[in-house]
């Protein structure tokens, strides 16, 4: 069942053109990788995906009316003044805090849990973003480069857990310079795409 | 509703210098301006009303200055866009926990201040409510600004919300007057908090859509 059309994407900054008639579309179940060099558009794409930004031409149409959708991008979106703990009360209610927590053991969080957010290191952090994807259930996953930062076994936790939603009929959009071992369509952004 | 409520509440709390830096500010510069002139010569009570209203001012756009900026650099703005569907709620429950944390103590303080400063103490309650209400409309209106400016700096902001809030200096002025000499004081904040329900109502909306613009 198709979840996700992109009919004729373009999208051009300035005069900067950074993809053209692009043309894909995304299954229940199944992930798309987006890969492409650096300043190729992979981000925009995501956020035109997300309809966080509009596309210079083109459209995108969702076949499932209020789609769940998780995302983490650049940025984490997490609260450095606040401890980890605090961090997921705000994100996840009571009933999903549970899920979070495990995560957060598995993670190897749990030891600095009440400490400040912004005294943990980058891939800590970075964790502890990751699981307001990976603690939510969702109809969508889409993840902006999720592997920076992360050590080899949390990258393999992430893995893992993407392929069993996957399997579960969760599709996913992710970009990634790593390869994620997840079973994907590859979509590849590259100079070719700016001519 | 309630759970932005909570955790818009939860976030200012533990934001420590956010609600209790522009309190601070605001009891340094009431107790520093009768210490800096010799009271003896002057009718404190007459004018301490103008430190008032300064201050509320100036305090007001320190309080909001940073009302959507944080949510927006650690990406958090970005999250809430994608999970409410009525963004506006998000903008009102944002300005609704401001007003409450530190819109309501500032008008407090102020009120308290002039009382402390010759105000006799049935006018006190008087200057709490006009001071509420100009509050209300000065924090919908410097969170506009904040909203305009939210990656461009505070310049800005300050360029586009400062012309629209003098009126309601102004407004804010001629109703203490009335309370000073006991005359007109309904009309006068009839007309004040007319306007800060009708900007309260309006600029979510306004700024809901200032900060999708910017989330582009």
């Amino acid at each position: 069942m198709q979840l996700i059309t992109a009919s004729n994407l373009g999208y051009s900054i300035n005069e900067n053109r950074l993809f053209h008639n692009l043309t894909f579309s995304l299954e229940t179940g199944c992930g798309l990788h987006i890969k492409g060099g650096n300043g190729s558009g992979k981000s925009t794409l995501i956020r035109i995906l997300l309809g966080l930004t509009s596309p210079s031409k083109g459209e995108v149409v969702f076949f499932k009316p209020n789609l769940n959708i998780s995302y983490l991008g650049h940025k984490n979106a997490i609260k450095q003044y606040l401890t980890p703990l605090q961090n997921l009360e705000l994100i996840f209610a009571p009933s999903e805090l549970d899920d979070a927590m495990t995560w957060m053991q598995t993670f190897g969080l749990t030891k600095v849990q009440d400490e400040m957010t912004a005294t943990l290191s980058f891939g800590q952090q970075k964790k502890l973003a990751l699981i307001r994807v990976l603690g939510k259930s969702s109809d969508l996953i889409v993840l902006d480069e999720p592997f920076v930062g992360l050590d080899d076994l949390s990258r393999d936790l992430v893995s893992q857990f993407l392929c069993s939603r996957l399997a579960d009929g969760t599709s996913l959009v992710l970009t990634s310079h790593i390869d994620p071992g997840i079973p994907c369509v590859e979509l590849i952004l590259s100079e070719q795409s700016n001519d | 509703m309630i759970n932005l409520l909570t955790h818009e509440a939860f976030k200012l709390r533990h934001r420590l210098r956010a609600w209790l830096g522009p309190l601070l500010i605001m009891v340094l510069v009431l107790i520093a301006f009768p210490l800096s002139i010799d009271v003896s010569q002057y009718d404190l009570n007459k004018f301490y009303f103008s430190i008032i209203v300064v201050s509320l001012l100036v305090i007001s756009f320190l309080a909001t200055e940073s009302i959507f900026s944080e949510d927006y650099e650690d990406g958090s703005l970005e999250q809430i866009y994608l999970e409410e569907k009525d963004f506006y709620k998000v903008v009102l429950t944002k300005i609704s926990i401001y007003i409450f944390f530190i819109g309501i103590p500032m008008s407090l303080i102020g009120s308290l201040f002039s009382f402390a400063n010759g105000v006799a103490a049935d006018e006190t309650p008087k200057i709490f409510v006009i001071l509420t209400f100009s509050t209300l409309i000065l924090f919908n209106i410097f969170s506009f600004g904040s909203a305009l400016s939210i990656n461009k700096g505070a310049m800005l902001g300050v360029l586009v919300s400062l012309p629209l809030a003098l009126p309601v200096i102004v407004l804010l002025g001629r109703a203490i007057r009335t309370v000073q000499y006991g005359e007109g004081f309904i009309e006068v904040l009839s007309l004040l908090a007319g306007v800060g329900l009708i900007l309260a109502a309006v600029m979510p909306i306004i700024i809901s859509a200032t900060l999708k613009t910017h989330l582009e």
